[in-house]
């Protein structure tokens, strides 16, 4: 048993102490560890704890826990596993990411999801040029927390701007070219987003090929992209985007998107549900700041043009109450049924209102704790005036282990975004280890 | 009389002084140092005062004075990030987040003492003008000061062997002369193609008690890329080019 012990010490120690000795080591640069394989094979596995505390007043806990109703507190498990593989010769290259999310709470038991993130073959035949198809990220945008701009991505969560994201089948290519004088880049990357059954068919109308595109320029030291969507699937939309350091340590960025006859779902104050198009323009402004005592600050306006207004949001929290009320005097739970869907549909999203303000300082290493990463976040729906307040503790000292804490609050009064969510509070753990 | 000794003896001494061109001086040092455009392989140790050690391992890219990028290879917490210099603009690649976001000079993607303009350092001449050169022994002594506000350090002074042109100690200060780091070459080693220069690089900082950085060089081969290869868009690529 001692022999075992002393085993699961060692292993332990081998894994977040890899590197321990002393200062006055000699230093050797192993040169095999820059060879290039043509294999290369990698992962990442997470355990993340969570305790949610709960609101039992709010619309969203009606909706979910209106037939199960749970205590002051709900724990959950939660796990991730990302793989990812790649295959290189010549000028032909493979590259796949899978991501597994498993999830175990107490009243909804355990759950798997499984899915392919990426999975494309690229084609470069010169450094100006690359052709990809198959499954993939674009990532659009220069904004942080928000990328409207961002037409062929799926919508960011701003609790986890950096996760990585599932993208879509597509066909597309970088054509790049350099100059000297104040266009120092431009680049081209065109793209085509087939809509059928089976593929794709999620980002919208079926059977439609869509055609996107992104003008990328480098010009008087600022980033700028042109971007553009059509093809049926969503409506068509155009968008602008820039980024630019002021100083070496102030950046501003903000993006634009004009969509032409944005549809939209708008609850009225009797809960009846009808249609609308007309076109909508969303935009963010941002900064990003870095004092000399390290301390970063993001802060962004979001303006979404199709968002959800302070009074159909009301709408929505009013039906939900007179749902729940029907279903305790009566036991039908149609109504709490059709709620949830609508909530599905748009109102239980983050962020479906139309302007946010978000902020976020992190101070990297304070106190001389190297590796150690202190932050705090706000985020504000500022027609309501309800907000989240999520303050966090990132070290990443282990080689190749990253270890978070983190909380958040929510707060707001009834009827608000953040005050009718499931959640008063919510703390978790993740311990993440990459290979 | 006495007085026209004394300043012709001062000029006598002072003039070797004036007859040294800094600027030159300091081209040769960087030309030293490396090509012009290369490719190169470093390995980064954080040491923590304990003795805990935290390496990465990078790729690096560079082309004429403004151009430089680097890749990080391991370990795998950071493996296939890169960051990009085009001058004073500075952008790093995280596949995670899958587009560049603008950096700043003074931060540090890798923690520890050595920060991004001193993993993407560029030709001292290409940053900074010199003020004057001393003589101290066999070594040169150079005084500089960098020639727009947007360089990480406000002024350098580099000790340069004599005989090999090649810095032996470099103190980054403050405009106000504050000793913000100071960086130690060591180890010399032959590259190949007559590229004889420091193959190690140590750092400490009196605003990180306790803690040194080195970085370890390896494979500099003189290369020359196209201008695409620095770009925003071919971040993610970079990979490709080895």
């Amino acid at each position: 048993m001692k022999r075992y012990l002393c085993l699961v010490i060692l292993l332990v120690l081998t894994i977040f102490f890899p590197a321990m000795g002393t200062a006055e080591d000699t230093y050797k640069f192993d040169l095999s560890e820059t060879e290039k394989k043509p294999f290369h094979f990698g992962g990442y596995i997470e355990f993340k704890p969570i305790l949610f505390g709960l609101d039992r007043d709010s619309a969203f806990y009606k909706l979910r826990f209106f037939n199960d109703p749970q205590g002051q507190t709900l724990p959950e498990a939660n796990g991730r596993v990302q793989l990812e593989g790649s295959y290189e010769k010549d000028i032909y290259r493979l590259f796949v990411k899978t991501n597994t999310d498993l999830k175990y709470s107490d009243p909804s038991g355990s759950s798997e999801h499984s899915v392919f993130y990426e999975a494309y073959g690229s084609l470069k035949p010169s450094t100006s040029l690359k052709i990809d198809a198959g499954k993939k990220t674009l990532k659009w945008g220069k904004g942080y927390a928000w990328n409207p701009a961002a037409f062929v991505d799926r919508p960011k969560d701003p609790d986890e701007p950096e996760q990585a994201m599932e993208g879509f089948i597509v066909g597309t290519m970088d054509y790049i070219r350099s100059f000297d004088g104040p266009l120092k880049t431009l680049s081209f990357t065109p793209v085509i987003l087939p809509v059928y059954d089976h593929i794709n068919d999620e980002f919208g109308n079926s059977n439609k090929l869509n055609f996107a595109g992104r003008f990328y320029f480098l010009l008087y030291d600022t980033d700028i992209d042109l971007m553009f969507l059509t093809g049926g699937s969503r409506s068509d939309r155009y968008g602008v985007d820039f980024s630019r350091n002021i100083t070496t340590n102030f950046e501003i960025h903000g993006e634009y998107a004009y969509i032409r006859n944005a549809r939209k779902n708008i609850l009225d104050a009797m809960g009846s549900m009808r249609s609308t198009e007309s076109d909508a323009q969303s935009y963010l402004i941002g900064i990003r700041h870095l004092t000399t005592f390290d301390l970063t600050t993001i802060a962004e306006y979001y303006h979404n043009g199709a968002g959800i207004s302070d009074d159909e949001r009301g709408n929505f929290f009013a039906l939900v109450d007179r749902a729940y009320n029907l279903y305790q005097t009566t036991g039908q739970a149609s109504a709490l049924n059709s709620a949830k869907n609508l909530a599905d549909g748009g109102y239980g999203k983050p962020n479906s209102g139309k302007d946010y303000l978000y902020v976020r300082f992190s101070q990297k290493e304070p106190f001389n704790l190297l590796y150690f990463t202190p932050s705090l976040t706000w985020m504000m729906n500022l027609d309501d005036r309800s907000s989240s307040l999520t303050p966090e503790l990132l070290y990443t000292g282990f080689t190749n282990c990253e270890l978070r804490f983190k909380t958040a609050f929510l707060v707001g009064g009834k009827g608000t975004e953040f005050g009718e969510k499931q959640n008063d509070y919510r703390m978790e753990l993740r311990i993440g280890y990459y290979f | 009389m006495l007085k026209i000794i004394v300043v012709v003896l001062s000029l006598l001494v002072a003039l070797p002084g004036y007859a040294l061109d800094g600027a030159a001086l300091l081209k040769q040092i960087d030309r030293n140092l490396s090509p012009e455009s290369f490719e190169m392989y470093r390995k980064l140790i954080n040491v923590e005062p304990d003795g805990k050690k935290k390496e990465f391992t990078l790729y690096s890219v560079k082309k004429g004075t403004e151009k430089i990028a680097a890749l990080f290879l391991a370990p795998a917490s950071e493996k296939g990030r890169s960051t990009l210099r085009l001058g004073e603009n500075m952008w790093l690649y995280i596949p995670n987040v899958g587009k560049p976001i603008r950096i700043t000079s003074l931060q540090s993607v890798i923690g520890g003492v050595f920060n991004n303009s001193d993993i993407l350092q560029l030709d001292y001449s290409a940053e900074y003008d010199v003020e004057k050169v001393e003589e101290k022994g066999g070594e040169y002594l150079l005084y500089l000061k960098a020639k727009t506000k947007t360089v990480a350090y406000d002024r350098l002074k580099i000790w340069a062997d004599k005989g090999k042109l090649l810095p032996t100690k470099i103190e980054c200060l403050t405009e106000a002369n504050m000793l913000i780091k100071t960086l130690y070459f060591k180890d010399h080693k032959d590259f190949g193609e007559g590229l004889v220069r420091p193959s190690v690089i140590e750092t400490d900082s009196p605003l990180f008690k306790g803690y040194k950085s080195i970085m370890i060089y390896a494979k500099i081969k003189k290369r020359i890329f196209k201008d695409e290869v620095f770009t925003l868009t071919f971040m993610a690529n970079l990979d490709s080019l080895r």
